[in-house]
């Protein structure tokens, strides 16, 4: 009976809609962290710039009281975390990884450091009188039975979410910088013979993805709920990464692979009101993220091995002859 | 003294010092800015543990706990391996060896051995999969191992609420380990000692996990630099191409570094449960994720130095919790102090630069060298 439940449940439109909103806070650092994947410089801060976008945006709304002031000072403090890692990394040559993880570190101990100095709490902002961004109703599409309800009245950040793998899309193949991103991320050394600032490239590709990735942290503490919570997080930053490895640096198959593990996200909430304990049921998105990565890496593998064989066999000839030199 | 700058043990010795000190002092400059009594707060970080004979005891735990911690991952980074999934192995293993320590049927003698052995069991069993994830299908070790974190304290809390829990608290915890198996006072049972023993036994619980952490640090040591697989792993870290074609299995040297870690963090794990709560309790683990990362950072991926970076962030711990208590700053200040020791660390780019600032001022960097590493 319950799975009947269940499944009724995953098939509605309810359901779907969640699918949707639940989707928004792993596309927002997807989309950044490609950008400057593709520019060669993985960003590995996601999860903290995150923490740092939701930390701003709920105290900057809490004290002025202007929603899209908070969100402007959000992307602001993003980027500048972003641009830290960036100094840090192309200024000063720390390892990426090594200095991803400091950020981090930095993010989740900072944000909860200022939110005990400013309010005297560390678990939520729940006593906060932060605002959250406004729902947008789509005019005809609203009307429609089902389609409307899938598709409408989802907070701004939803549309703005799936708007910026568009915007990405034309970024990385419609524009100067997006090429010279791809050339850089390709092979740095040639992309300089051509002229391109190489570093330049790269910080911008930096500060882009910490753009996204403050988005994110919003649409968490300013849509999905209306407060800061310490890790609001919860590994989205590194499920954002997971997404972009699976979507081999391209936008549309990266946006597929988050809304993977958004499904999984928003199936664990749907599960939560079953009889299975809760905290099983909330490894699901982690448990899927895993499996992803290994099914990808096994495909990656089998479709090297076989372009290794068509390669044997189409250049047989010339292979003996070579050997035979 | 020219020469002694231009040596390169003495130039990163004073290059740690000078992190240290820059992050200490940033520390301090935001104490200034989010605390009415800031002088107050940062003494009490700075002096608190050792302000009492049972901080002193819980400085020398921490510090312990820190120590496995930071072999663990000097291991997994002496093959570049980003794998750091030690929060969830810790967890895990903590549980194992407190389950096995509460309920398995023996006497103390066998018991506490069979519980560490659980531990590390667990540890090393929960690192296998992303181990062989990264090594033979080249998935990031780094993501999957953080998703195993998340995983592995989902499944903690669900078994300690399920299983472990003890009836009649509001608390989730488990049973209290019984008295035979929590672990004794490392100070020798010696005549002439017993004064001494019974002052230190009446306000801390250091154990005699003294004696397997430095056993730890010297076994860490010699695998790395002593045995063939030691070198292998850090043939596999200098250059993963060049160890491949000199004939070293590179897949499997990874998934060993791997699990041979989950030895060390299996022992911090149980060092947690049984010397430190003495039970299984939610939250136990709690800000352990990052510190063996910061570790191996400062003792520059050397097992012999994993000691005193651990005596130097037990103490910093200890004295966050101190300040904590006696002022308004919160103790979250200690992981913005060690995150920027990190990246000045990581920076490589920036010795030269540092360089010329230390020959200035080389009496206080040889002051705070002193204060620091003691």
């Amino acid at each position: 009976m319950t799975w009947n439940f269940v499944l009724r449940g995953i098939f509605s439109s309810f359901f779907l809609a969640s699918v949707i909103r639940i989707c928004t806070p792993i596309i927002f650092p997807s989309m950044g962290g490609l950008v400057a994947a593709a520019a060669g410089v993985s960003n590995m801060a996601l999860e903290g710039i995150m923490l740092w976008g939701a930390f701003t945006g709920v105290f900057v709304s809490a004290y002025t009281g202007s929603v899209w002031l908070a969100v402007l000072a959000g992307c602001v403090v993003g980027i500048l975390v972003a641009l830290l890692l960036a100094v840090a990394h192309l200024r000063f040559g720390s390892d990426r990884f090594l200095a991803g993880l400091a950020v981090n570190l930095f993010s989740s101990g900072g944000t909860v450091f200022l939110m005990y100095s400013l309010i005297g709490e560390k678990g939520s902002t729940s006593t906060l009188a932060s605002l959250s961004v406004p729902n947008v109703v789509i005019p005809v599409i609203h009307d429609i039975p089902v389609l409307g309800q899938i598709l409408s009245g989802h907070p701004v950040f939803t549309y703005v979410a799936f708007l910026s793998v568009w915007l990405i899309y034309i970024l990385m193949y419609r524009t100067r910088l997006g090429t010279h991103m791809r050339a850089v991320g390709e092979n740095p050394a040639a992309a300089t013979t051509l002229g391109i600032n190489v570093h330049r490239v790269q910080y911008i590709a930096l500060g882009i993805s910490g753009l996204f990735a403050a988005l994110g942290g919003m649409s968490l503490s300013m849509a999905y709920l209306q407060m800061f919570q310490r890790e609001m997080a919860a590994g989205r930053g590194w499920i954002g990464i997971a997404a972009i490895n699976l979507g081999a640096l391209r936008p549309v198959p990266t946006l597929i692979a988050a809304m993977i593990f958004g499904f999984a996200d928003a199936l664990a909430n749907q599960l939560g009101s079953l009889n299975i304990p809760s905290q099983l049921v909330q490894s699901i998105p982690y448990i899927t993220t895993v499996v992803g990565m290994a099914v990808y890496s096994i495909q990656q593998r089998r479709a090297a091995i076989e372009r290794r064989k068509r390669y044997a066999s189409e250049h047989h000839e010339e292979m003996q002859e070579a050997t035979k030199l | 003294m020219k020469n002694i700058f231009n040596s390169k043990n003495v130039r990163s010795l004073l290059r740690i010092v000078l992190a240290l000190a820059i992050g200490l002092t940033f520390g301090f400059i935001i104490t200034l800015i989010v605390s009415d009594e800031p002088i107050q707060a940062y003494q009490a970080f700075l002096f608190g543990p050792v302000s009492q004979l049972n901080r002193i005891g819980d400085w020398l735990e921490e510090s312990l706990t820190l120590i496995f911690l930071g072999l663990a991952i000097t291991i997994v980074f002496s093959a570049k391996q980003f794998y750091i999934g030690l929060e969830g192995q810790m967890i895990l293993a903590a549980m194992a060896t407190g389950t096995v320590a509460i309920y398995f049927p023996a006497p103390a003698i066998i018991r506490v051995p069979a519980a560490i052995l659980a531990g590390m069991v667990v540890s090393v069993l929960w690192a296998l999969i992303p181990a062989i994830l990264k090594a033979y299908l080249g998935a990031s070790e780094l993501v999957t191992s953080l998703m195993f974190n998340t995983i592995a304290l989902r499944l903690f809390q669900y078994l300690l609420r399920n299983f472990l829990q003890l009836p009649d608290t509001s608390g989730v915890m488990s049973e209290r380990i019984p008295e035979d198996a929590r672990l004794r006072t490392f100070i020798p049972n010696l005549p002439f000692l017993e004064n001494i023993r019974n002052a230190w036994a009446k306000s801390t619980s250091v154990s005699w996990m003294v004696y397997v952490a430095i056993a730890a640090v010297g076994l860490a040591y010699i695998i790395l630099y002593k045995t063939k697989f030691g070198y292998e792993i850090r043939a596999v870290g200098a250059n993963e191409k060049f160890a491949k074609y000199g004939g070293i299995n590179v897949k499997r040297t990874v998934v060993a570094s791997i699990l041979v870690s989950g030895i060390f963090a299996g022992l911090a794990g149980s060092h947690l449960v049984l010397a430190i709560t003495e039970r299984v309790v939610q939250g136990m683990a709690f800000g352990f994720g990052f510190e063996g990362i910061n570790i191996a950072i400062l003792s520059s991926n050397n097992p012999l130095a994993v000691p005193i970076a651990s005596l130097f962030y037990g103490y910093l711990r200890v004295g966050s919790d101190v300040m904590e208590r006696a002022s308004d700053v919160s103790r979250e200040l200690v992981f913005v102090v060690q995150a920027a020791v990190l990246l000045l660390l990581t920076a490589e780019r920036l010795l030269p630069v540092v360089q010329q600032v230390v020959t200035t001022d080389e009496e206080e960097a040889a002051q705070l060298e002193k204060g620091s590493v003691k």
